[in-house]
């Protein structure tokens, strides 16, 4: 009678396990299968040829992706670098204003993206908000910044701020404040606590808030059509051209596994390397 | 682990609903279709002022449609199942006569109830309009909204004179690098691309004529100062003269530009060009009746009331972009237009620029030309 019980759990919990199969692994079941099957066609019921991967060697997708997993990695790295002291302020220093900081944050996200980058190109462009203005005032004009690489970076790291803020805060926020003091007690550089203290039992916070927005930025698509005048094409733009007006089901789906599996593969890799849950507040 | 009778009740319901979920489940809760349309379409169709009266007009009828952002976009819908969810589909009338007939995703239309109709359109459409068949002579749909597609210009920065005169060519003077945009409609670009190297884009283009288009759509991409697929961003660096011209375009694109009062943004068709002389595009979208296995009868009505003056009027300037329409042959529609509007739709021109276009077709070297123009675009 124990063992009956122990397996009505499992029983019971097949029905939504079958439903989360169906729901969540079938669609990419598809996508891998369809990532293989000869150019062009509409069905699965083909005898696979890899001609896609072909395709994405000798047509030069790789530069998509590079240019995409680039940006990602630069948006990361500056994404870091600004939240990392605001993030530390939210955790210690702010007290009640890290409230009204994060309801400023959490509000953007209120606003659709494409709207949001879009009020950028009014503010930016030629005759816009500023330059406009500008020229009004002084009669000096200047190109406007839009339609290039930085403005994408720039895009990136404005939209995606809130991914690495969050966790950063809740990383930084487990760093007990008795170690900080003890090592400067110590005799500890300010460097040296940063260096030794805080980033490694941040690391968590670090790690998510990084993997987040990477593998956002990584299928970012929206900065570089609407600041960036696809000023470059990311991997997602040709993702998306494939399925539509390529009419090439395969390709697109070529292109998407390459993107899950180097995505799937940094995550996989990170995650592994941090503790989660001691940033989800579990104890073990 | 004990499951209290409770428990179980409440997990063999979650079951149950978990089933009814699935596609066979689907089919079993739901009905007949006599009285539920859905409408896969450009914008337009799916806005209250033409579906509202419909909806009147068919009390307790459930009405629904959605706008598609390209013709591949909807037509992939059809591909991936939900032939069984539409009923009428509108995209340009190549993606009906090239994908959707020849896959069986539409069926023709009653010729005798729906011939009748083209009498009345613009002489253009009243022959009737040809490429609204099939090679079979079945009628795949009905024509409603169409237009010159070409490229766009501020006629401050250059004359319309000029820039007709000068039609594709325009784009490759080394004076325009960085003063352009291209509107990256993809499958558009090619045509335009191809007709810019002086190829005819509807025939085959052999190797050389493959070189001479990868030079072009290389140096017009290296020459734009933006690309985007959004019109109004693209109207926006227009008027704001971040830009002087943009590379595909037409009525389409510029009118909700004109209609706000720029009417120096102008939609421009060559006056001559490579193919028998012509070197402008026309779009004509055709509304074809979905191969759904449960046809609701209301389809081939919604089509027919889409016919009636008012409702064309109201197709014609929906939201977003104005369009002439090939009811406008009937004064009656003709009448419901004011002046403002008609110069949107550049009405003064819309003869002479569809005379100097070519109907928009299946691009017959599509495979080999957009593997070179995205590469030119991705470098």
């Amino acid at each position: 009678m124990e063992r009956v019980d122990r397996k009505l759990g499992v029983l019971s919990a097949l029905p939504l396990l079958a439903l989360l199969a169906v729901s969540f692994l079938a669609p990419l079941m598809v996508i891998a299968i369809f990532s293989v099957m000869p150019q062009k066609v509409f069905s699965l019921l083909n005898v696979p040829d890899f001609s896609s991967f072909r395709v994405i060697v000798e047509q030069g997708y790789y530069r998509s992706l590079l240019w995409s997993l680039g940006m990602a990695a630069v948006a990361t790295v500056l994404l870091f670098l600004i939240c990392w002291p605001l993030a530390f302020g939210m955790a210690k220093v702010f007290r009640r204003f890290s409230l009204v900081l994060t309801v400023a944050v959490v509000m953007s996200l209120f606003v659709s993206e494409n709207i949001r980058l879009f009020g950028w190109v009014l503010t930016l462009m030629k005759g816009g908000l500023i330059e406009g203005h500008l020229r009004a005032w002084t009669g000096v004009g200047f190109d406007s910044p839009l339609y290039n690489v930085p403005i994408i970076v720039f895009g990136l790291v404005y939209v995606y701020l809130p991914f690495m803020l969050f966790p950063l805060a809740q990383g930084i926020s487990m760093i007990p404040d008795d170690a900080r003091q003890a090592a400067a007690d110590l005799g500890a550089s300010r460097a040296r606590i940063l260096f030794e203290i805080d980033l490694p039992l941040a690391a968590p916070g670090i790690v998510v808030g990084s993997l987040l927005t990477f593998v956002l930025a990584a299928g970012a698509v929206a900065e570089s059509k609407i600041l960036g005048g696809q000023a470059v094409i990311v991997i997602a733009d040709d993702v998306e051209t494939a399925f539509t007006f390529g009419q090439n089901w395969p390709l697109g789906s070529a292109l998407s596994v390459l993107l899950i599996l180097i995505i799937g593969g940094l995550a996989v890799f990170g995650v592994s390397r941090v503790d989660l849950d001691a940033i989800m507040g579990r104890r073990k | 682990m004990k499951l209290t009778r409770r428990q179980f009740t409440g997990r063999a319901l979650g079951t149950l609903g978990a089933v009814a979920l699935t596609p066979a489940g689907a089919a079993w809760a739901a009905g007949g279709r006599d009285n539920e349309m859905n409408i896969l379409c450009w914008e337009g169709y799916n806005t209250d002022d033409v579906l509202g009266p419909f909806r009147k007009a068919h009390p307790g009828a459930s009405v629904r449609a959605e706008s598609g952002t390209s013709d591949p976009d909807m037509i992939n819908k059809l591909r991936a199942g939900e032939i069984n969810v539409w009923d009428l589909i509108n995209v340009n009338q190549p993606w009906a006569r090239d994908q959707l007939y020849p896959e069986n995703l539409i069926r023709p239309l009653n010729k005798e109830r729906f011939m009748p109709y083209f009498e009345k359109m613009s002489p253009e459409f009243a022959k009737p309009y040809p490429l609204a068949f099939a090679d079979d002579g079945n009628l795949l749909g009905m024509p409603q909204r169409y237009g010159p597609f070409s490229f766009v210009v501020n006629t401050d920065k250059i004359s319309r004179k000029m820039a007709e005169d000068e039609g594709w060519n325009l784009f490759l003077d080394p004076a325009m690098k960085d003063r352009y945009g291209i509107l990256t409609y993809d499958n558009w670009n090619v045509i335009h691309m191809c007709l810019t190297a002086g190829l005819n884009p509807f025939a085959p283009v052999d190797e050389a004529g493959q070189a001479k288009f990868r030079t072009v759509a290389e140096q017009l991409f290296d020459g734009a100062k933006l690309l985007t697929d959004d019109l109004v961003a693209m109207n926006t660096a227009l008027i704001n003269g971040e830009i002087d011209a943009y590379f595909t375009g037409g009525t389409y694109t510029a009118s909700p530009a004109r209609f706000d009062g720029a009417t120096n943004i102008r939609g421009i068709t060559p006056s001559s060009g490579p193919v028998g002389g012509k070197g402008g595009v026309v779009w004509v979208e055709l509304t074809s009746a979905v191969n759904n296995p449960h046809p609701s009868p209301l389809a081939e009505a919604f089509l027919e009331f889409v016919q009636q003056p008012e409702i064309c009027k109201v197709v014609a300037f929906a939201e977003g972009t104005y369009n002439p329409i090939a009811q406008m042959g009937n004064p009656e529609v003709m009448a419901l237009f004011d002046k403002d509007e008609l110069d949107a739709i550049q009405m003064d021109s819309l003869e002479e620029e569809m005379a100097r276009s070519l109907d928009y077709a299946p691009v017959a070297s599509y495979d080999a030309l957009i593997d070179i123009y995205t590469k030119a675009r991705r470098s």
